[in-house]
């Protein structure tokens, strides 16, 4: 079987290749059979990618350890499902994801378009050939999941601390942004070099903009949870280098959904668009080549391999490519329109992209940093968390801000005196809230001050906004669905403000007491006082479970349980305890640290408004979805636009 | 032995696929939109870009975010803009 | 004016991160040696391993290069005591040497070999 797995990546190399050399000549020479032919070959590349998917996951799922991927990354006693999540568990796998999901996507996307834009499509095809060609040609021939061996008895099995659901919906989704990225970047290159360069092609790929973001967003924010609750060390992002790798094109891609929005209107900021998306793009398949090539000092990555190289050579041929083709369209991209003024909603969303594109470089500077210096210096250093803290919040804060004026401001110019006006419900909600929050005590922390105002600032906009449509519209249901990408974008605006006040809460406002206790005793935190009951033992088939119980008394009450599972294989694993306050929002998190004699050491820490975060990953998914939405208006406009166009 | 059958298969699916197009279509050029009309899909990316903005101001009017002194203000500029748009796609000449 | 903005933010980063200490330097055993300050050590737990991370006295180990042939570092720890910690075992320590020994005070560990998305981080 495993041969059939390898022919059919062959297969689907050679398409690619076909897919890119025709649709290229095809679209030079004007020739519809052959450009025809190669958006066939992606399509066809699509299948036969799919095939050799079906073939390792039946593999993982028959436990055929004649696949020496299927031995080293299950085992016999793994269930169907964690069997067939280990096809992304490990390289050659998600590589194997990677090339699905790009096939498809490239696929749905000349399909559903072919009509519509068949200038832009012609392009579009070798573009996404010639990428799919680089991962076909990895999977085919540096990194194959179809390599087989001698069976074993029973394979490695999978990471203990892997089974559970988060690893079966973390990394699908992340790629599902990632190489979702790939599409828009596909078409902004088709635009330029068909010489097509106006909005047809932003308009056409916005929803899937949307939708790889909507992706990326959630996903990390599933990730954040499953470090939360998993690994258990009381935070729930590192700033580590994979971490990093998935927020950098996610910034990038949040900048590029509102500088369009000014581009679609005022035809201003095309050069600049056209940046945005290959970056976007380069820093999904530079985040995929930190992961793989281990080439920062990061705990989350791959064993180190050759790899590395051939996704560095790629994203400087993409780079490189990229310049190029903005450099030689520079002409037809400089916008015709200019900014009148800087106090304006197009000069707003300039602030907001230059604050975001800072954020995202302030990161890859982070990131590479390690790497830098090495070549530089002949020291090999690293930055911590307090950079990355200063620079969240210097970008952060005047982001949140912006996210409240953004929608009120006028287009073209205004002025003090109207921008108070309109904003006065908002101020004076925010006065509110700041004086309150001080008189509570959170003047603790000043930068845990501001968010919490400026976050009820931006949620005052956004109540202003909807009463004041309802006013005309009749109906708040009217309102959301006749303008679905203005209040769809309102709602994901309420779920960052959610996002805001959570992780403000939750770092700038947390408590954090370590203590050793002997059974009956307690500690006091923050109001709660924790009391160490006992201790409990439980065996199962693949570990003993150690569990100290404890008792919550005081603001809040209620029973954690926090310990140790000891595997079988000889590894350990803390299972931290959390009890939630859904009133307050607010976590106990107790860690069982460490035992010693009688006595247990314990970490605990109370995280108020943490759980805003998990709420915040659900208004995010609504709003984008939302903003999604199919609109069969918009797609009758289109078709008649072109109709009309043709004569 | 299946192996091979099904491998067989695919490829033999594939280049169909890829072959399809010759067969079927007819090798006219590409009907791509010709100068004229790129011109013409300009003129209504630029009427259409002027009618939306003039709904927004509307709209926002109506729902007391622009105040009536910066409504008249703005309105004329954005009217006249959205006229000279529709005469400038009218005088590109009528369908054919 | 966009160009502007941006160099001007990458000349803060250079300068924060060059000026402000707030960068740390990785090292290995096999080049740690002399080296003043508090600095990142990476490296393999090698055994025996003794003490309790809680107590005056620290947990004791010595930890070699991950590749390739280095001294032994003796190294006493204090503090919390990563899941993944056993002899065997790729650990990155925070700390200083006073005298011969590694002093740390915080350990993470690095998953074995396979992709596991999961950091492990004592903060």
């Amino acid at each position: 079987m495993a041969d059939l797995g390898r022919a059919a990546l062959v297969v689907s190399l050679g398409l690619a290749l076909y897919a890119t050399a025709a649709g290229t000549l095809g679209a030079l020479e004007k020739r519809r059979r052959l450009a025809d032919s190669a958006r066939n070959a992606l399509i066809a590349c699509f299948c036969s990618t799919a095939v050799a998917s079906l073939v390792l996951a039946l593999a993982l799922v028959h436990h055929d350890f004649s696949f020496a991927y299927v031995a080293s990354h299950t085992s016999r006693d793994l269930s169907t499902i964690y069997a067939l999540t280990a096809f992304w568990g490990g390289q050659e796998g998600s590589l194997l994801l990677w090339l699905l999901v790009l096939t498809a996507y490239g696929a749905l996307a000349v399909v559903l378009n072919r009509r519509l834009l068949r200038d832009l499509i012609v392009w579009v095809v070798p573009v996404i050939g010639g990428i799919s060609a680089f991962f076909a040609f990895i999977l085919v021939a540096v990194s194959s999941p179809f390599q087989t061996q001698v069976p074993a008895v029973d394979g490695a099995g999978l990471t203990p601390s892997l089974q559970n659901p988060y690893m079966v919906a973390h990394p699908p989704m992340l790629y599902l942004g990632y190489v979702g990225l790939t599409v828009p970047f596909a078409f902004a290159a088709a635009a330029m070099i068909s010489g097509h360069t106006d909005e047809r092609w932003i308009v056409a790929t916005r929803r899937w903009t949307l939708a790889a973001w909507m992706f990326l967003g959630f996903g990390q924010i599933l990730g954040a949870h499953w470090a939360y609750v998993e690994v258990g060390w009381g935070g729930y992002y590192a700033w580590d280098p994979v971490e990093n790798a998935a927020l950098m094109p996610w910034l990038a891609a949040t900048a590029f959904l509102h500088s369009v929005m000014i581009q679609e209107r005022k035809g201003m900021l095309r050069v600049w668009n056209m940046i945005l998306v290959a970056l976007a793009f380069e820093l999904a398949v530079f985040g995929d080549f930190l992961t793989r090539s281990g080439v920062i000092n990061s705990i989350h990555s791959f064993a180190k391999s050759s790899i590395g190289a051939w996704f560095l050579a790629f994203v400087v041929v993409t780079t490189l490519f990229s310049v190029a083709l903005i450099l030689w369209r520079l002409p037809l991209l400089r916008a015709r329109t200019k900014l009148e003024s800087p106090l304006s909603r197009e000069a707003t969303f300039l602030y907001n992209n230059l604050l975001l594109v800072a954020l995202c470089l302030t990161v890859l500077w982070g990131v590479i940093f390690p790497i830098l210096t090495e070549i530089f210096v002949g020291q090999t250093r690293t930055i911590g968390r307090p950079y990355y803290d200063f620079f969240l919040r210097i970008f952060g804060l005047p982001l949140l801000l912006l996210m409240g004026i953004g929608p009120l401001i006028a287009w073209r110019r205004s002025s003090v005196r109207a921008l108070l006006k309109t904003l006065r419900w908002p101020i004076a909600a925010a006065v509110v809230a700041g004086g309150s929050l001080i008189a509570a005590g959170a003047g603790s922390s000043r930068p845990g001050l501001i968010a919490y105002t400026f976050s009820a600032f931006v949620l005052a906009t956004i109540v202003v906004e909807l009463v004041r449509g309802t006013r005309v519209t009749g109906s708040l249901f009217q309102l959301i669905a006749r303008n679905r990408r203005r209040y769809g974008g309102y709602i994901v605006h309420a779920a960052i403000v959610l996002l805001a006040i959570g992780i403000a809460g939750s770092s700038a406002y947390q408590t954090e007491r370590e203590q050793k206790l002997a059974i009956g005793q307690s500690m006091i935190v923050a109001g709660h006082t924790v009391t160490y009951k006992g201790l409990e033992h439980e065996r199962t088939g693949v570990a003993n479970e150690t569990r100290a119980v404890l008792a919550l008394s005081g603001r809040v009450h209620g029973t954690i349980r926090s310990g140790v599972n000891s595997y079988f294989t000889g590894d350990n694993s803390r299972e931290v305890g959390i009890h939630t306050d859904w009133l307050r929002a607010e976590d106990t998190y107790v860690i069982f640290d460490q035992q010693q004699g009688k006595y247990v050491y314990f970490k605990v820490l109370i995280k108020p408004l943490v759980n805003l975060i998990w709420v915040a990953g659900f208004v995010f998914l609504g709003g984008s979805l939302v903003a999604l939405w199919p609109d069969a208006r918009e797609q009758r406009r289109l078709v008649a636009r072109l109709a009309l166009a043709r004569g | 032995m299946t192996e091979l059958i099904l491998g067989g298969l695919i490829a033999a699916a594939a280049v169909v696929l890829v072959a399809l197009p010759f067969f079927l279509g007819s090798d006219e050029q590409l009907d791509a939109v010709d100068d004229a009309g790129e011109r013409r899909l300009a003129l209504i990316d630029e009427r259409d870009r002027a009618l939306a903005a003039l709904k927004e101001l509307e709209f926002d009017h109506r729902a007391g975010k622009i105040d009536d002194a910066d409504y008249r203000a703005l309105v004329g500029p954005l009217r006249r803009a959205a006229a000279d748009a529709l005469q400038a796609l009218d005088a590109d000449g009528p369908q054919e | 004016m966009v160009a502007l903005a941006v160099a001007g933010v990458l000349a803060v980063f250079l300068l924060y991160t060059a000026l402000g200490g707030g960068s740390i330097e990785l090292l290995q055993p096999s080049n740690l040696g002399g080296h003043a300050g508090t600095v990142s050590l990476t490296g393999n737990v090698r055994g025996p391993v003794t003490g309790d991370a809680k107590t005056d006295t620290g947990l004791r180990f010595s930890l070699h290069n991950i590749r390739g042939s280095s001294p032994l570092i003796p190294i006493v720890y204090r503090g919390s005591v990563p899941d993944l910690f056993k002899i065997g075992r790729d650990v990155n320590l925070t700390g200083h040497l006073e005298g011969g020994t590694f002093v740390a005070n915080q350990m993470t560990t690095k998953c074995p070999s396979k992709y596991t998305a999961t950091p492990k981080n004592n903060i």
